[in-house]
């Protein structure tokens, strides 16, 4: 980065260029929706991805923007990369921006090895640029608001957390890339366990224990996963499933109050005292649909570049839950499902 | 009669559906033949399903011949269980007999289904013929059976199944609603409606009859009935659902009530559906709302899922008093086809599988 680009950095009217790699779902659903609100730098962004026709109806929705094949021409022409490949090429891709020194913001999970993560964030840092990562239920008013309360100790010492977020796996992805067992190293764990695990992480401030670790695959990835962990009096469940609905919220007890939420209802918190008293926390918050994050997300990332911001989920943070992720499938040992034992086909022979 | 010996490569479709997806699931568990999962997208709920398995998964879209094409090469048998609208049915088991005659497959097993006897009552045999009810459903799968036949005759080696009730562990059909509808007591006896024969087939069973229609010579050119080795009222699977799932005992339900919630339903759900497709999209997002839902999106979620979980009047009229059992003794006597799933047995599966999924959480 040159002097140039530092002092335009300074002034608040300047519009950075940015680039998005991979026009999946996740760009078209989240990232462009969001870009397309600032005109400025929609004018000058890049979209990239190493299919064509993909790239060609992606941009049809944003006409005039650059688009490119291979990320690797643009190297050195952005300050921003935005990284929405499938979840293997987070690492490459994220990596050869950060040593053009280009400032980074990856998808979830940050990589699929916590040695990836690691290296990753200290090449931002030797290249003095930042990494960031899209974990979206970090930015949720009642995930703020518990952590908040948590740090104060207001509700006494964590006894029992749990996790829960399962529906039929319905995501209009493009490339198919989260079923293919050859470039993935995982399922619904590595997808949504990014999510859960990095809020148990972030609201205990530490790395919990784990003590179980069950999934149902059977050579393939496993779509549903159950985990247990303690921490100190703590236990914590987490289930996720991309086969059925589950009952999608959180529970905390801790010595002095009870929270239980729908995980996605993050303008309230609902608080039960020892006491038996119910109060409901409303919490500020303009975003409507989950996708409407990605104006924060977004948002945060331009001023990242542009003033030099502090990134609102720095890379570096999550590292503990892509270490848990990796533990639980190092462990991981297959539920007890008896629908699938004793099955038989039978020998066809012949018939009078 | 002959057996083949050598190992199949066999082409599900609809493999990401409930019957599709546990053929996959058995034929490659038991080591029986190399499956190759036919989906018609990766955001198809079942395909997470599949992908737990190391098995092939292919793009097969039987309305997009180009796809059905390429899914088909070296493939010995096809197993057609893909559930769809009635254009679906017809044009793309068209689509999959043509393919198959030009590949010259060795099997064609064609999944169809019991509806296709219209509604009779009595014992229900393979020559009883064809009743048209005006349902797109089983209507359209008569046609599919009539062009599977037309292609019988020019070579290919077709057999088609019929199942009756195709329950057990994925079935959103015949036990996830029924169990949520017990589960919110909207479910009880049906006095006067509920005492016609419920034919059940556990899935496990039904694959078993998929593997002997795609072995056995005998099969080629035939239809069988597919059934469980039970008969039982539907009042009575209510009641056996309901002990399996540990609920109260049920409410008996006069017919009077039965016939006036039903048509309460019937009108609730036809002005909703009014609603849904007279409203913009704009309209429809101001006033329900997104993910944080307006108070009038609790009401229309609320409203859904009190209809979604309540008996209709067709299931009343057309169902639950049919007095019809779909005999299998041709697949018995044929194929050697022993369903080994009774009612509890299969129950306890499903019911272990719906615990499983966090059914009672």
């Amino acid at each position: 980065m040159n002097e140039n680009n530092r002092a335009q950095r300074r002034s608040v009217s300047y519009a950075p260029r940015i680039a998005i790699i991979g026009c999946g779902a996740i760009t078209e659903l989240f990232y462009l929706p969001a870009l397309a609100k600032r005109r400025d730098i929609l004018q000058k962004l890049i979209l990239v991805d190493n299919n064509a026709e993909r790239l060609q109806k992606v941009a049809a929705k944003c006409p005039g923007v650059t688009l490119r094949t291979d990320y690797r021409d643009i190297l050195d022409k952005v300050e921003g990369a935005i990284v929405a490949v499938p979840h293997q090429s987070h690492y490459p891709i994220s990596m050869d921006f950060l040593r053009k020194g280009v400032h980074v913001l990856c998808e979830k999970p940050l990589a699929e090895d916590p040695d990836e993560a690691g290296e990753m964030v200290a090449q931002a840092e030797k290249s003095g640029v930042t990494l960031s990562v899209n974990h979206t239920q970090r930015l949720f008013p009642a995930n703020i608001k518990i952590k908040e309360l948590l740090v104060q100790g207001k509700f006494g010492k964590p006894l029992y957390m749990r996790y829960a977020w399962g529906d039929e796996f319905a995501w209009p992805t493009a490339s198919g890339f989260y079923f293919n067992p050859k470039i993935r190293k995982g399922g619904v764990l590595l997808d949504r366990g990014p999510h859960a695990l990095d809020l148990i992480c972030w609201w205990l401030g530490y790395k919990p224990e784990l003590v179980l670790s069950e999934n149902d695959s059977f050579g393939g990835i496993e779509a549903v996963a159950h985990v247990r962990f303690k921490s100190c009096d703590c236990i914590i469940e987490v289930k996720l499933s991309w086969l059925s609905v589950l009952s999608n919220s959180y529970a905390l007890r801790c010595e002095l109050a009870e929270i239980e939420n729908n995980f996605l209802s993050w303008w309230q918190l609902p608080i039960r005292h020892k006491s038996g008293k119910v109060e409901i926390i409303p919490l500020h918050s303009s975003e409507r649909h989950y996708n409407d994050f990605g104006a924060k997300i977004v948002s945060n990332f331009i001023d990242v570049i542009r003033k030099g911001n502090a990134p609102l989920i720095p890379a570096s943070e999550v590292i503990p839950s892509i270490e848990l992720i990796q533990e639980c499938y190092a462990k991981a040992q297959r539920f007890n499902l008896p629908w699938y034992e004793n099955l038989e086909i039978p020998n066809v022979s012949p018939v009078r | 009669m002959s057996a083949r010996s050598a190992k199949q490569t066999v082409l599900v479709t609809g493999a990401a559906g409930f019957v599709g997806a546990r053929v996959v699931e058995m034929f490659h568990m038991t080591g029986a033949a190399e499956v190759r999962a036919g989906i018609r997208q990766w955001s198809s709920p079942g395909v997470a399903r599949l992908a737990r398995f190391p098995v092939d998964i292919v793009f097969c879209d039987v309305m997009n011949r180009g796809q059905v094409e390429k899914a088909m090469d070296g493939v010995t048998t096809i197993v057609h269980s893909v559930l769809g609208d009635g254009k679906v049915n017809v044009e793309g088991t068209h689509n999959l007999l043509e393919a198959a005659k030009k590949h010259g497959v060795q099997r064609f097993v064609h999944l169809s289904t019991a509806e296709v006897y219209g509604e009779p009552s009595g014992k229900i045999v393979e020559t009883t013929p064809y009743g048209y009810t005006g349902w797109e459903y089983s209507d359209s799968k008569i046609e599919a059976e009539k062009l599977c036949f037309e292609y019988y005759a020019q070579g290919v080696p077709i057999t088609v199944l019929r199942p009756s009730i195709i329950y057990g562990p994925f079935s959103k059909m015949w036990i996830i609603r029924f169990a949520k509808r017990l589960q919110s007591g909207r479910l009880g006896i049906f006095k006067g409606y509920g005492e016609g024969y419920c034919n059940l087939i556990y899935i496990d069973d039904l694959v078993q009859g998929i593997w002997l229609a795609a072995n056995h010579d005998a099969a080629i050119g035939e239809a069988f009935n597919m059934n469980g080795p039970e008969i039982i009222t539907w009042n009575e699977y209510f009641r056996r659902l309901n002990a399996a799932l540990h609920l109260p005992d049920l409410p008996e339900i006069s017919p009077l009530r039965a016939r006036f919630k039903a048509i309460s339903v019937d009108l609730t759900r036809s002005i909703l559906v009014f609603i849904q497709n007279h409203m913009s999209k704009r309209m429809k997002k101001r006033l329900i709302g997104g993910t944080r839902r307006t108070a009038m999106g609790q009401l229309a979620d609320s409203a859904r899922s009190s209809v979604r979980a309540a008996v209709l009047l067709r299931e009343l009229d057309h169902l639950y008093s049919r007095n019809a059992i779909y005999v299998a003794t041709k697949a018995q006597r044929m194929l050697s086809y022993r369903p080994k799933y009774d009612v509890d047995t299969s129950l306890q599966l499903s019911v272990a599988w719906l615990a499983h999924h966090g059914f009672f959480s």
